[in-house]
């Protein structure tokens, strides 16, 4: 940590205590884990005073952390011809709804991260809580602080179901109309629910199940050119030289 | 609208081209020609595309109607309105969303009319054919008459797309049966 992000962060621990914790400083942005009490009023006093004047919400989103860590790209152990581009097991979103995975209890599942912009100290800063309760995440609204926070939040409760406590107008915003389900929740089946049809008798777009199943679709490498020949180059190269060495001992010999 | 047996593209072509070697509008000052020939030289000189750009592919289909490719040159003249449009090219991703306001727009255009899918998205889905969102090919809604391949495709592709749909218009007979 430099000594200005240190200094930031006494900053923090010195005025709001308890309140929040100062993780990592990641791209050089400091992070502020603000308990989901007091997410108002810190948010609330990093506008308004002097010392931080964040004056603008940059962005706001929410995140799951259900399969945190998981990869269906198993890149560990790559090999002298590259990464194996086979899929090891079905990743997140890759299960149809019989077989989507239990969520069960999870701790700090549902976490809602924003990221602020002091114009007049020239700083960012990122803020994070978490929803206390998974089944039915509720977090306070930013809206009355920074009236950009509106759209974000519709977002955040479309796509995750976050409900924003206190928004005037918690609406869906990007998926389709009469939507169900949360589509970026990680026990959410890629496919989805439903695919359109145009209808010829009935004149008008159709809604019906969701015809196929889900699939990784694996890129197919093709790796027949030389670079990928080596050993087989190696070989016919020592064979050759053999020969070679059998023929001038041959010679030798005569 | 059937389809029959063609006349020779050439000929069908070069009758009404001033340019062309021993053309008769140019020798006697008049030209003998069957209706349907003369309709399919109207309606494929000037296929006038509905806008509708949807994403990515829309900037190929820029690139195409600008300067340096100039889609002008075949009579294709973007037009804002469906109520004006002959021709809809289906350029980007098609989603459960757009569906329906997508099929109002077709109907809106006065017949005859046509339909070119451009790129992998218009053409089956592409990138997104596991999603949850988007429609696996603009030919579950619409008639499709020509698909352009390509992830996006070239300019140059959606310029042999719109050739193509001008020779099919070619081979439409209106009034023969």
């Amino acid at each position: 940590m430099s000594e200005t992000a240190k200094a930031i962060s006494d900053l923090f621990t010195q005025r709001f205590g308890d309140q929040v914790t100062v993780g990592n400083t990641h791209s050089g942005i400091t992070t502020l884990e603000v308990e989901i009490e007091a997410w108002q009023e810190v948010c609330r006093a990093l506008r308004d005073e002097d010392d931080f004047s964040y004056e603008q919400l940059t962005d706001l989103c929410g995140v799951d952390y259900l399969s945190y860590g998981l990869s269906e790209w198993d890149t560990e152990d790559a090999s002298q011809e590259g990464f194996g581009r086979g899929v090891e097991a079905l990743g997140p979103g890759r299960f149809d709804w019989a077989n989507r995975p239990e969520a069960g209890e999870m701790k700090q599942r549902f976490g809602v991260v924003v990221h602020l912009l002091s114009f007049k100290h020239n700083r960012r800063l990122r803020i994070r809580c978490f929803a206390p309760d998974e089944g039915m995440p509720i977090v306070p609204t930013l809206v009355d602080i920074w009236s950009a926070a509106n759209w974000y939040e519709r977002e955040a409760f479309d796509l995750y179901g976050i409900v924003f406590e206190g928004h005037p107008d918690l609406r869906r915003i990007l998926t389709d109309y009469g939507f169900t389900g949360h589509p970026f929740r990680k026990d959410f089946p890629l496919i989805g629910n439903v695919a359109v049809r145009y209808d010829e008798q009935k004149g008008r777009i159709v809604y019906e199940p969701v015809e196929i199943d889900p699939r990784v679709t694996v890129p197919r490498v093709l790796r027949d050119d030389s670079r990928y020949k080596t050993d087989e180059l190696d070989q016919a190269a020592d064979a050759k030289a053999e020969e070679v060495a059998a023929a001038q001992g041959e010679d030798n010999d005569g | 609208m059937g389809i029959n047996n063609p006349v020779p593209l050439a000929e069908v072509d070069d009758i009404l081209r001033p340019s062309a070697d021993a053309n008769p509008l140019m020798d006697r000052g008049f030209v003998v020609t069957s209706v349907d020939a003369l309709l399919n030289w109207a309606r494929s000189g000037s296929m006038w595309p509905m806008t509708f750009g949807l994403a990515c592919c829309a900037v190929e289909m820029m690139q195409a109607g600008a300067a340096r490719y100039d889609l002008d040159r075949f009579g294709v003249i973007f037009r804002p309105s469906p109520r004006q449009s002959d021709v809809m090219i289906v350029a980007g991703t098609l989603t459960n969303k757009m569906a329906p306001a997508f099929r109002k727009v077709y109907d809106q255009m006065s017949n005859p009319k046509w339909v070119i899918s451009m790129g992998s998205c218009a053409n089956g889905g592409g990138y997104y054919h596991y999603a949850y969102s988007v429609t696996r090919g603009c030919d579950r809604v619409v008639p499709v008459d020509v698909y352009v391949p390509g992830c996006p495709p070239t300019a140059e592709a959606l310029i042999y797309g719109i050739l193509q749909l001008q020779a099919k218009i070619r081979r439409e007979s209106t009034i023969a049966r």
